[in-house]
């Protein structure tokens, strides 16, 4: 037997166990459905690290020389599966109370399976049009947990996410077509294809096509023009869902977008043109008018929302940059971003099921009634803030180590401000929250209702504490995490 | 300098004693706290005295933070920690009859323990790194402090301190990215040299600039003081005392850093830090007198000595006499710590007992307590700049240093350092005055209503009484012998404000010569003035003596410029073209604008052919209607259809069976005939609409060829 076909495993045992989910026959009783589903995610997390170790590779169908579906995972698949995979379980711990006074949830845990199946896929994937396939069956994977209340502002919303989306993917796809047409190859290579005497090779359209998979793909990752989607779909998705689009699925964009400079058409080649400056513009832009529109935002998971657009294109920001230690800035959000935002949507998720408040100004006194997991959001507010010696101070002092570095005219020292200043409004949107939280009474009219202290629903409590740990021990001891970044770093730049 | 993992453990001692706090009873918390602070100030003593007659310590724990943390301790570092430890070990056995009766004192000792941990932190940290990352979580731990009380003014001065420590620290982080992008090392003993070896001095110019600003935001330098008049009056006492003696004092470590290594002999910064701190000074020194708060008057006083510090840090770079600024900002700072200490602690002392401090509620309350007067007594004149007390000593030396500035220069900036000197001079007036009218509320004027109604119950503890003394009797042993042992002090600081380099020595000074005595006559007698001319004639009504508040409501500079700034105008500045950008870019151009426009085009094609058909039905193929030969045919089937009707007729009544019919079988007919006429009518049109279609088909086709020959 091919021993490759274990890369099948992690892609295609979350995506059965969902169909098998589907028949109201198998686990008629909740409780076990939802043990079902933290199993898988847990099986699902160790099948990502053993697919994504061993250097395997497979090849799902081939139409000629040139096209073909290729799973062929590297560590950079390891790093956005794992943290994918990891993320899948704690919202499947969540989700177990988050859901348990609402209506059947069978065919939301259903997609929550098979999009996790269908997110490896994406990251384990060899090539482009492998790639471009998982990307698109994610977006309807992911559409039905966006609709799931099935309010007429969910179903609005899952059209913004829908067409968003695709209308991004699109745009990458014409991309791909001249990548195609150009004779360049598809598959994966650290490093690009284009060499500096490449002959027969038209550059501009090149780098046309680089520059519409940026805009096309940037589109999942919040980056302005095409980030319109987020703020409409996360407020009303459920909160787990909420926290894997915001903390995963936009770094999908994310990774797409690296694939196609570090790995198709190689940094040294766009290094310097054009497209790296509008680039750069587009996230400096984006990271400044989130993190200013969701201090100026009243709705909770509205302004994490915004938070997100602005907190992506942190790392596209590096991305955009192209030198080491921004790249490693970049790789370090991800990850750091992840781990936070997901804690800041599930600690929304629970207040929202707790109390039923969704605005800010009404979380008054909620650390209070609900301390364990206001503490949580406060020292994951601290992180995206950037305050040491939680993780993010990290990544955003690479991220300005490499900006100087860079010597980009303009940008080098207009990055680092821009990084701060919308770290400042980071601190004025989130910190708000926890000091009313802690230190004002509750509001007048809901005194009666709420002023007791609640006790809070372990499955929700857990996952919390644990990424909330992560967010900021990552921070204090982050060399092993470094050192497995610099060796995905040292391959492509 | 020898490796000393003890050095970790001053950190560790109080982080760690702060997390078992929470597991503990409610009761020991305040014995448990006082433990810790007493174990932290044995443990720096003994560090501390071991560097002073050693060669010092360093130790570092590699990886964290990715970065490593990396502590030394060198003459500075031990007095300024054993001074801290001091404070808050008195602090920490002061707290619990301060506390007695507050609610969430959990909160505050734990968050007490954890400043004490980051700020030690902060003073012994060996490069810039450890240290921003010890001030930060100093700035968010001692936040709790302010906020401690949740009434309503101390959460707005909490809110006001928080927006301040983060605005500062991140401007402080951005001078430290370009600092380490220009020197490429952020180890404090290497940065004198580093920095002069850097080109770019605009840029490194910009980043001192830049972290003065995260500094002097903590420090209280204007315009950044603002914070501070109005947290250390909602703080609770013990905490008013270490955030104005310590605190602010880590800021200002930072801006010695800056003087002293990075920006070394650069004029302009120090003229910057000359002028901010001659204005924080003045500044000060003048809300000091306008106070009717006790300890609104302590807290102004320590905006208005920071200020003495900075301009004895500016003086640094503006002389090649640096010695005495040198000496004067060390001693200066220690003073302040110590002074502030102890006269903090009799504001809670004063509170704890009366629960106001307004001058009109307080009056009188030291009437028949000798220990409140002594210390209160050595504090101001220490302050106050009084010969024979500490105070005097330092100022003499800042002083010095500005005269050594103003000989340095020619023309006008001669003449502006002279001015700065006379502000000096002036403002050290004021602090007299301040000190004077705190002297005659608390000592001298007719107890009020509350003070008489308290009486003279034991007020205070005999561990505080010592613990206070210490300081008191210190004042004035120093300032007696200041060359036996203010010089040695002094001097062991030395190298921490140079940078580790070698400067030339100091020539002794003649503390008790006339030149030096007369500044502070100078300095007395405006006090002495103001007091009595202004304090007593403009600030206090004539009948009964009650204390007015004289500043101008809307003569502040928060509520005037810094809130409307940051909550109004620019959130609105940058909030609309985000919007725009966010709604109307984004969101309207890409769902409403961007399909508005595609589709006008779009329905054009979609609708083309339709258009032309249309077009060719109004024209080639209108209907040409052929009454006529209708009706004509109509008349045949009428006929035959009547004929129907009638034999169908027939035979009903024949058989008598069945109904009569509803339709006449000549209606029938005439419908038949009229479907078929027009079915047949149809296929003639379609068929020569086909003919049509292809003739033009041919015609183009025809027109290719010809054209393609």
């Amino acid at each position: 037997m091919n021993k490759n076909l274990i890369l099948l495993v992690p892609v295609l045992l979350p995506v059965i166990a969902g169909i098998a989910l589907a028949f109201p026959k198998i686990f008629p009783e909740r409780k076990t459905r939802w043990w079902f589903v933290c199993a898988v995610c847990a099986i699902e997390l160790v099948f990502v690290f053993c697919a994504a170790g061993g250097g395997y590779e497979l090849t799902l169908a081939r139409f000629n020389d040139r096209l073909a579906f290729v799973l062929r995972p590297d560590a950079l698949s390891l790093l956005f599966g794992g943290l994918c995979a990891i993320m899948w379980l704690s919202a499947s711990i969540f989700s177990e109370k988050y859901f348990s006074h609402g209506k059947d949830e069978r065919m939301y845990q259903c997609f929550f399976l098979a999009s996790i199946g269908v997110i490896v896929a994406l990251c384990i994937s060899g090539n482009l049009v492998t790639m471009y396939m998982f990307y698109e069956m994610m977006t309807l994977f992911m559409l039905p947990l966006v609709v799931w209340e099935r309010t007429k502002e969910a179903i609005h919303a899952g059209y913004s996410f829908f067409f968003y989306s695709i209308a991004g993917a699109f745009l990458g796809l014409f991309g791909f077509f001249l990548f195609y047409s150009s004779k360049i190859s598809l598959e994966f290579t650290p490093g690009g294809h284009i060499t500096a005497g490449m002959a027969g090779v038209d550059r501009e359209l090149l780098l046309f096509a680089c520059f519409l998979g940026i805009v096309g793909f940037g589109s999942k990752a919040g980056m302005f023009p095409l980030h319109g989607w987020l703020p409409v779909a996360h407020p009303v998705a459920p909160a787990p869902a909420s926290a894997l689009l915001s903390g995963n699925v936009t770094k999908m964009g994310v990774l797409f977008i690296i694939r196609i400079i570090y790995y198709i058409v190689g940094a040294d080649f766009v290094r310097g043109t054009w497209v790296q400056n509008t680039f750069l513009v587009l996230t400096l832009l984006t990271i400044l008018m989130g993190s200013v529109i969701a201090s100026r935002e009243q709705l909770l998971k509205r302004r994490l929302a915004y938070s997100t657009v602005s907190q992506v294109s942190y790392v596209l920001f590096g991305v955009a940059l192209m030198n080491p230690a921004a790249m490693l800035g970049a790789l370090l959000h991800i990850v750091f971003h992840s781990v936070a935002k997901n804690t800041l949507f599930l600690s929304a998720g629970a207040f929202i099921h707790q109390t039923g408040f969704t605005k800010a100004s009404e979380l008054r006194g909620i650390g209070k009634r609900m301390p364990i997991t206001t503490w949580m959001f406060t020292l994951v507010s601290l992180t995206l803030v950037g305050i040491p010696p939680t993780s993010a101070f990290l990544s955003k002092w690479y991220l300005a180590e490499g900006s100087l570095t860079s010597a980009i005219p303009v940008f080098s020292y207009l990055g680092p401000a821009i990084l701060l200043i919308s770290a400042v409004f980071t601190a004025a949107y989130l910190l708000p929250i926890s000091v009313n939280g802690f230190l004002l009474g509750l509001l007048e009219d809901s005194d009666k209702k709420i002023f007791r202290r609640e006790k809070e629903p372990l499955g929700m409590v857990i996952p919390m504490i644990i990424l909330a740990a992560a967010a900021v021990g990552l921070g204090i001891f982050p060399n092993a995490l470094i050192r497995f970044l610099n060796s995905i770093i040292t391959t492509i730049l | 300098m020898t490796e000393n993992i003890l050095l970790i453990s001053l950190l560790f001692l109080p982080f760690l004693g702060a997390f078992s706090l929470i597991f503990l009873k409610e009761k020991f918390l305040g014995l448990f706290s006082a433990g810790i602070g007493i174990a932290e100030f044995v443990l720096a003593l003994i560090l501390g005295i071991g560097t002073l007659l050693g060669g010092g310590y360093f130790c570092g724990i590699a990886g964290v933070l990715g970065f490593g943390l990396n502590f030394t301790m060198d003459g500075f570092r031990a007095v300024y920690l054993i001074i801290l430890s001091f404070m808050w070990m008195t602090a920490l056995i002061f707290s619990p009859e301060y506390m007695k009766g507050h609610g969430n004192q959990r909160r505050y000792y734990l968050f007490t323990l954890l400043t004490l941990g980051a700020t030690a932190g902060v003073f012994l940290s060996a490069d810039l790194m450890s240290m921003f990352l010890f001030f930060e979580v100093m700035s968010f731990t001692s936040y709790v402090w302010v906020a401690q009380e949740e009434t309503k003014g101390a959460l707005r001065a909490a809110q006001t301190y928080l927006a301040v420590a983060v605005v500062g620290g991140m401007v402080m982080l951005m001078g430290l990215f370009l600092l380490s992008h220009l020197t490429g090392t952020l180890v404090m003993a290497e940065l004198r040299t580093a920095c002069a070896a850097v080109k770019e001095r605009g840029t490194l110019f910009v980043a001192g600039c830049l972290m003065l600003f995260g500094f002097g935001a903590k420090a209280g330098m204007f315009p950044l003081h603002i914070w501070l008049p109005k947290a250390h009056p909602v703080a609770p006492a013990p905490a008013s005392a270490l955030l104005s003696g310590v605190l602010t004092k880590a800021g200002i470590f930072g801006v010695i850093l800056l003087s002293g290594s990075i920006l070394c002999g650069e004029e302009n910064f120090g003229f910057l830090v000359l002028f901010l701190g001659v204005i924080t000074m003045f500044l000060g020194a003048i809300l000091g007198v306008f106070s009717i708060d006790l300890k609104r008057t302590f807290a102004c006083s320590s905006v208005s000595q920071i200020g003495f510090i900075l301009t004895g840090l500016g003086a640094m770079n503006l002389t090649h006499e640096r010695m005495f600024a040198i000496n004067g900002t060390f001693l200066h700072m220690v003073n302040h710590s110590l002074i502030k200490l102890v006269l903090f602690l009799l504001a809670g002392i004063v509170y704890k007992n009366l629960h106001t401090l307004d001058f009109n509620k307080i009056k009188g309350f030291g009437k028949g307590k000798p220990f409140f007067l002594i210390t209160y007594g050595a504090g101001a004149l220490a302050i106050g700049g009084m010969p024979l007390f500490s105070g005097y000593i330092s100022k003499t030396l800042l002083h010095e240093a500005i005269v050594e500035a103003s000989h340095a220069y020619h023309g006008s900036l001669h003449l502006w350092i002279t001015a700065a000197e006379w502000i000096f001079l002036i403002s050290g007036g004021m602090t007299v005055a301040y000190m004077l009218k705190v002297f005659f509320v608390l000592f001298l004027e007719e107890p009020s209503e509350a003070v008489k109604h308290h009486g003279i119950l034991p007020y205070v503890s005999r561990p505080v009484q010592v613990l206070l003394g210490i300081p008191a009797v210190l004042f004035a042993i120093l300032g007696m012998f200041p060359n036996v042992l203010m010089r040695p002090l002094a001097k062991c600081a030395e190298p921490f404000f140079t940078g580790g380099m070698a400067e030339e020595e100091g020539e002794l000074v003649q503390y008790f010569s006339f030149t030096n005595l007369k500044g502070a006559m100078i300095s007395l007698a405006i006090g002495i003035f103001v007091y009595f001319v202004i304090v007593r004639k403009w600030m206090r009504t004539r009948e009964d003596a009650r204390y007015l508040n004289r500043i101008p409501v809307w003569l502040d500079l928060e509520d005037g410029i810094y809130r409307p700034l940051f909550c109004r105008v620019l959130p609105f500045l940058f909030g609309v073209p985000c919007r725009i950008l966010d709604r109307l870019i984004s969101e309207k151009f890409f769902a409403q604008i961007l399909p508005f426009l595609l589709a006008i085009p779009c329905r054009f094609f979609d609708k083309f052919i339709d258009g032309v058909v249309w077009v060719l039905h109004c024209t080639v193929f209108a209907e040409v209607q052929d009454k006529e030969r209708e009706r004509g045919a109509n008349r045949f089937a009428y006929l035959i259809g009547r004929a129907f009707d009638g034999v169908s007729e027939f035979f009903r009544r024949i058989t008598k069976r069945g109904k009569r019919k509803e339709q006449s079988y000549a209606q029938r007919f005439d419908a038949g005939q009229e479907k078929i006429s027009r079915t047949v009518r149809l296929v003639t049109r379609s068929v020569s609409y086909g003919l049509l279609l292809s003739c033009i088909g041919l015609l183009a086709t025809m027109l290719y060829l010809l054209l393609s020959l």
